[in-house]
């Protein structure tokens, strides 16, 4: 994966991600928007494909959406985790 | 959040998650369908095929051959420390086939195909590779590699995964009376009758299709559709190739792996 920024300033970025899809970018999205500081997220998938993402990100006020876009993979990370120790659980009955 | 196995057997598996949202639920079966490896036949190097189908099209049959998959045992090509297009035994399993029909017409079958290894093997014995007739001959080397549903369906580990929202049905008994409708018509069989009154006997079969609501005769129908929030029905109906409780434990593993990487290349323009 890679990502190249195509935008930036103080408060918003919109950068390029190589090799992430509705797969990653969508779980992306949601955690961001759970996010109280963030204003807007949002991604687009220009050719299906092409496995290139456009992800772009808006700050309220003027933090700084990497902090965020750690943040909400963090959460992601979370979420899954949840999920596989979980399913671990209930596969053992 | 909550998981239940509904059903479980060796081709498939039925989970009932709870309190999460749709964006894990989709991630999953992305991964499932475009990111889970499986062994699959790849290169074929054909001997001798004095049979009526073309090399191209036997060996186009040989790769939709699901077999079974040993995934710790074996490397992806693209990861495997050979770095060699040949690959080495590490990433690239033998299958070799030699087969002649002498006295009649016979049909060539998966289980003819001898493997290198006994733990990639075909799923099945009985799936058709080609028709000879009476000396007609197909002797060839077969090269299978881990791979995956994105580049080739035939690297799919499944034939089947979806989700669906956790039905939720209301029959209020006082207003729904001598009427079967909405029983007869649903194609899943989800409503049963009890005497004179609708009851639900399969909520979980229930697709959501609305045909019951739209058949009933009132202006108002009582029988209500809807669906629980947050809540989903994951099924998973393997080829075969890996365990249906392998798939999804790999599955988690890969959607961390992806997640690992994307935080760190976030990290890496945060300077
Ligand atoms: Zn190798």
């Amino acid at each position: 994966m890679k990502i190249n920024i195509l935008s930036k300033s103080k408060n918003q970025i919109k950068i390029e991600l190589e090799g992430a899809g509705h797969t990653l970018c969508n779980l992306l999205q949601k955690k961001l928007l759970e996010n109280k500081n963030v204003d807007f997220a949002g991604y687009d998938v220009p050719h299906p494909l092409v496995t290139k993402a456009i992800f772009y990100v808006r700050m309220n006020g003027a933090s700084k959406p990497e902090v965020a876009l750690i943040k909400a993979v963090n959460e992601a990370l979370k979420l899954n985790n949840e999920f596989k120790n979980k399913l671990d659980k209930a596969l053992e009955k | 959040m909550k998981i239940e196995v509904q059903e479980k057997d060796e081709k498939i598996i039925r989970l009932i998650v709870k309190d999460v949202d749709v964006s894990l639920m989709n991630s999953l079966r992305r991964i499932i369908v475009s990111e889970v490896p499986s062994m699959s036949i790849d290169e074929v190097v054909v001997i001798e095929n004095s049979s009526i189908l073309q090399d191209e099209i036997i060996s186009h049959r040989l790769g939709l051959i699901p077999l079974t998959t040993d995934l710790e045992g074996y490397n992806l090509p693209e990861n495997c420390s050979c770095a060699s297009e040949f690959g080495c035994n590490l990433c690239r399993v033998t299958l070799t086939m030699n087969s002649e029909a002498r006295d009649q017409t016979q049909t060539v079958y998966s289980g003819e195909l001898v493997s290198e290894n006994p733990a990639v093997i075909p799923v099945s014995d009985k799936i058709p590779i080609v028709k000879l007739s009476k000396g007609q001959k197909l002797k060839f080397e077969a090269y299978a590699r881990l791979g995956k549903g994105k580049k080739h369906a035939k690297w799919q580990p499944v034939s089947m995964c979806t989700y669906k929202y956790y039905p939720k049905i209301e029959v209020p008994s006082k207003e729904c009376k001598d009427c079967s409708k909405c029983v007869d018509i649903c194609p899943k069989r989800v409503l049963g009758m009890k005497g004179k009154r609708v009851e639900i006997k399969n909520l979980l079969a229930c697709n959501l299709c609305m045909d019951c609501v739209d058949e009933c005769p009132k202006n108002v129908p009582p029988i209500k559709i809807t669906w629980e929030k947050n809540a989903y029905i994951l099924s998973i109906e393997s080829t075969g190739v890996l365990p249906p409780e392998k798939i999804i434990q790999q599955t988690t593993k890969i959607l961390e792996e992806q997640l690992t990487e994307l935080k760190r290349e976030i990290e890496a323009i945060k300077k």
